[in-house]
């Protein structure tokens, strides 16, 4: 096995540090529509947890995902973006909310209020994310299709198998894009493309061949598709539930129960 | 003798900018048989193979497999006939090498059981069961080209298209792809090979074609028609062109 040369490559790496790990931890077991509504109810209940609420629920996905087999280095390395996101949050928060001071500097004023306020909107940001995360690490991407495709078929006029498809479609070709904008940036810094100022011509340059490439790759892959019978009367995906998903469901309500009290 | 199972007859494709892409090709081919298709790029390989299972259609003619028009019935063709394209990258449609397998029983509309057999039996076949779990982008050259292969064994075809297999490979994958190659032929499959560098391939197969501006200008046994290769652009193989004979790369 490797890894593909170039920024496309190591993005592909990155980004696979955040994505299905094969295993049989609880959270593996479990019917992927069941974790679905656990996401959604563990990121409804975070809107209303104070700081108690939220370290229950950081504790309990903490051990969710180590139990699942995360890889906590390589997920911080890959997540990096999201905390300059978070210091973005926080500090917004603190120079925006009015109370007592504690830093006081011309016009900029950073109050007592407005640091608790960042803390815990921020907080409440690690919280959605490891639940996502523990959802991801622990489910096959065809089970979330599947979920996806059991959900929209009582939906009148959406498609739902279509629309599973472009899902995964699209969960297919975001490495690829990467390795395409890797490869394209990588090609042109060889012919010294720095050496032009101009963002448009740059942006130009590297914009007109990119999209063609990523044309010409769907218009390959739609060929692919076709070679192997696709049509939109599928096998669908075999989801199935048991007690261990309704003795989980009312686990999580009561969690959620918790943590907003 | 064994039967048909490719019947092309007379067939001649333009392209919407008028071009012409073949132009009377008649050819047919037994059931079992090795057959290599020579030819530099732009010499109609790829829009010959997409005529077998209607990928394209003919401007003129017929494309028969097993006696059944391919236009009659598009999916029991595509199903007849797997085809591995030359870049495997963009074959591959699925998040995990398990998914993408999966991808072709699942458009047959097969019951789980049966998809779950073929994927594993296909992934075992090629020897990439271990990384059933794993995304296809991370995987090898070789390995995405084994898995492109699979992707169709799944399918059971009784024809196995590979336009140029070894493209853009190493030693070590070409001799796997070749090995994997030679098995299936060995297992009954009528095998067809695009392919433009003769030498890997030529010492396994039963019969070469040699196309040339969209025509079949050649078409008969590899050691009849080796001599002929440099005359139609395509490069005759090492050890004939020293008067020896072509040996297998896998030896």
């Amino acid at each position: 096995m490797c890894i593909p040369d170039g920024d496309g490559g190591a993005f592909v790496a990155e980004v696979s540090a955040l994505s299905f790990r094969p295993g049989s931890s609880v959270l593996h077991r479990l019917d992927v529509r069941f974790k679905t509504v656990f996401v959604i109810l563990i990121s409804l209940a975070t809107l209303k947890a104070g700081i108690p609420g939220l370290f229950i629920l950081t504790s309990v996905l903490s051990i969710g995902l180590i139990h699942a087999g995360l890889h906590l280095k390589s997920a911080l390395r890959s997540l990096r973006y999201v905390f300059f996101f978070l210091v973005f949050v926080f500090m917004a928060r603190s120079l925006s909310v009015s109370g007592s001071p504690v830093i006081e500097f011309k016009f900029i004023t950073v109050t007592r209020e407005g640091i608790f306020d960042g803390v815990l909107v921020c907080w409440r940001w690690v919280v959605v994310i490891m639940t996502g995360l523990s959802l991801i690490l622990t489910t096959r991407p065809s089970e979330i299709r599947a979920a996806v495709e059991w959900a929209l078929n009582p939906v009148p006029l959406i498609p739902g198998k279509r629309m599973a498809t472009m899902m995964g479609l699209i969960v297919r070709f975001v490495p690829v894009i990467f390795e395409q904008a890797g490869e394209t940036l990588a090609a042109q810094r060889a012919r010294c493309v720095e050496n032009r100022k101009n963002p448009v011509y740059r942006l130009k340059m590297f914009g007109i061949p990119l999209m063609r490439r990523i044309f010409e790759r769907a218009d390959k892959l739609a060929l692919a598709m076709e070679a192997r019978c696709y049509s939109e009367n599928r096998a669908s995906p075999r989801l199935s539930s048991d007690v261990w998903d309704w003795l989980a469901l009312f686990g999580v309500v009561g969690l959620c129960f918790i943590t907003v009290l | 003798m064994r039967d048909l199972i490719i019947e092309i007859k007379n067939v001649s494709h333009r392209f919407a900018d008028g071009t012409m892409g073949l132009q009377n090709i008649d050819l047919d081919i037994r059931e079992g048989t090795f057959v290599v298709i020579a030819g530099q790029n732009g010499s109609g390989k790829t829009t010959l193979l997409r005529h077998l299972n209607g990928l394209l259609m003919p401007t003129s003619g017929s494309v028969r497999l097993a006696g059944v028009p391919v236009s009659k019935n598009l999916a029991w063709s595509r199903q007849m006939v797997g085809m591995v394209f030359q870049d495997a990258d963009s074959q591959i449609v699925g998040e995990t090498v398990y998914d993408d397998v999966a991808f072709g029983p699942e458009n047959l509309c097969l019951e789980r059981n049966e998809i779950e057999r073929r994927v594993f039996r296909a992934l075992e076949t090629v020897g990439l069961l271990e990384h059933k779990d794993q995304k296809p982008h991370l995987l090898s050259g070789g390995e995405k080209r084994r898995l492109a292969i699979a992707g169709i064994l799944a399918m059971e075809p009784r024809i196995l298209v590979f336009d140029e297999p070894f493209s853009s490979l190493d030693y070590p994958g070409v001799k796997k792809i070749l090995t994997q190659m030679i098995s299936l032929h060995q297992a009954g499959h009528t095998l067809l090979v695009a392919a433009h560098d003769l030498e890997k391939v030529i010492a396994h197969t039963d019969r070469l074609v040699i196309m040339n501006d969209g025509k079949v200008v050649r078409d008969g046994s590899p050691s009849q028609l080796i001599g002929e290769l440099e005359s139609f652009g395509i490069r005759e193989p090492c050890a004939s062109r020293m008067g020896m004979e072509v040996h297998s790369w896998l030896r």
